[in-house]
């Protein structure tokens, strides 16, 4: 899973950007990023788009990564608002199809 | 910079709309510059929004409606800025006129998605997202607006009620005013047993998908002279920009473009929240009209939906918001949106409020943003 991360202010984002929208310093450089991270919001969504046509119901969740940016993404198996919270660990499932797709994970030891 | 007025303003009724977006547009424009005393030929520029004219398979629909008001050498362009589409034009119409290069200028927004099914519609509204890094990851645009209630009901603790109050308030004023695509007032419970679309969103967290067309006409003072109507002086006209994408900002409670944008027009106007009597917000969802009104300077942060609730925000309450039922009950055609807020304050200070008229209108403010956030308008009106 690729992000970025600015050499000036440590900004990590995995949204393409050419400079970094948080201090403006040129050119962030690529980083992998490990894909696991805590939700920081979700969302379980019944009307869907037509590229997650046959996927409904399923959260949308925005993570907070360990490396410390933001990412978005999808999980198949949450398709009730209780069946996740803010603060749950979860990670990246590998699959792209048909966008990132997270996975409930274990917690860590920190 | 010399002072501007909003000299009339005019919309249809929003909802389904037969007619073609551009003939819609073209309608609106005439009842606004007549409304105004001016003639068509004092235009010197025509500011159209129409986001999804693409939609109706047609774009540069400016010429077509200059052409239409019988005034086809008069410049045009499409101002896009997703939702807050007409108050960016808004806002070139009045750096136009105020910096001397029009006289007068016409602002017109319009939106027709009736035509579509609601997959089409949806989709068509996600493109106020970041398709690659929002929508292609399963975001829908009600989905986006969703995580901001989320992460706003997780820090502050609010109940549904509170949300509620915002859907109830603005159907309640929306069944006052013609121009509403909703005409009838709804209960509690209605709200909460409507189906969830993105959770904790109901329904009626909603807005809906509306047609419509709104026009407002901007000239100089010294160009009008003596005014057929009661005009609205533009005290400040402020745009802002943020992060594109709600993910990467510091963080979901509120909207960082809203904070700028309202500290700008604040300064221009020399004034400061508790000056303002009246106010048009920004409530795609419920949750948007809660983070405006704090992002704004009107209420502390978590503390919008609870006041709401408490009826500071009703027609007759401490603080007027959204008298015309906003976009949640009025209706929401994206490109004319702006440019409607306009219209409600023009006719409070004209008196054509009806049953809506609020207390007090000498000062208003208009809030309009785009998509998620990431650019915002704030206007200022005052009497003379």
């Amino acid at each position: 899973m690729r992000g970025y991360r600015c050499p000036n202010c440590q900004f990590v984002t995995a949204t393409w950007s050419l400079a970094c929208p948080r201090c403006g310093a040129a050119r962030l450089g690529e980083i992998d990023l490990s894909g696991r991270g805590r939700v920081v919001a979700h969302t379980v969504q019944n009307v869907p788009g037509d590229e997650f046509l046959n996927e409904a119901p399923y959260a949308y969740v925005i993570v907070e990564l360990e490396e410390g940016g933001r990412i978005t993404g999808w999980m198949p198996t949450v398709r009730r608002e209780e069946d996740l919270a803010i603060g749950d660990h979860v990670r990246f499932s590998g699959s792209y199809k048909p966008g990132v797709q997270f996975v409930k994970d274990e917690p860590r030891a920190e | 910079m010399r002072e501007t007025w909003v000299v009339a303003a005019a919309s249809n009724r929003y909802g389904k709309m037969k007619e073609s977006g551009r003939e819609a547009a073209t309608r609106v424009a005439w009842e606004a510059i007549e409304r105004s005393g001016l003639a068509p030929k004092d235009i010197g520029y025509t500011f159209v929004s129409n986001a999804f004219g693409v939609a109706e398979r047609q774009a540069h629909v400016g010429p077509l409606i200059n052409t239409s008001l019988g005034i086809p050498d008069v410049p045009s362009c499409t101002i896009e800025s997703a939702c807050s589409s007409s108050s960016a034009g808004l806002h070139e119409a009045f750096v136009h006129v105020a910096g001397g290069f029009a006289d007068a200028a016409l602002v017109v927004g319009v939106e027709k998605l009736s035509h579509l099914d609601t997959l089409a519609a949806t989709s068509y509204f996600a493109m106020g997202a970041d398709y690659a890094f929002e929508t292609k990851n399963g975001a829908t645009f009600p989905g986006l607006y969703a995580t901001l209630a989320d992460a706003y009901q997780h820090a502050f603790r609010t109940q549904p009620e509170m949300f509620g109050s915002i859907a109830i308030k603005n159907h309640a004023n929306a069944a006052l005013n013609p121009h509403a695509q909703f005409r009838k007032p709804i209960s509690l419970d209605v709200y909460l047993n409507s189906p969830v679309i993105a959770s904790p969103l109901r329904l009626y967290d909603c807005c809906p998908f509306s047609d419509g067309a709104a026009a407002v006409v901007v000239a100089a003072r010294e160009f009008v002279r003596t005014p057929k109507t009661e005009p609205l002086v533009i005290r400040a006209s402020a745009r802002s920009g943020s992060i594109g994408d709600m993910h990467d900002r510091p963080d979901l409670l509120g909207l960082p473009a809203t904070r700028t944008a309202s500290q700008k027009a604040f300064r221009q106007a020399k004034m400061e929240p508790k000056d303002i009597d009246f106010l048009e917000v920004h409530d795609c969802f419920t949750i948007a009209e809660a983070l405006a009104l704090e992002d704004l300077g009107f209420y502390p942060r978590g503390t919008a939906a609870r006041e709401s609730l408490e009826g500071s925000t009703a027609l007759h309450g401490r603080l007027p918001v959204n008298p015309s039922g906003g976009l949640k009950a009025k209706g929401h055609p994206v490109s004319a949106t702006g440019a409607g807020q306009v219209v409600e304050i023009f006719e409070q200070f004209n008196g054509l409020a009806g049953a809506r008229a609020v207390p007090k209108t000498d000062t208003a403010l208009a809030h309009n943003v785009g998509a998620t956030g990431s650019s915002c308008s704030v206007h200022i009106f005052s009497r003379r």
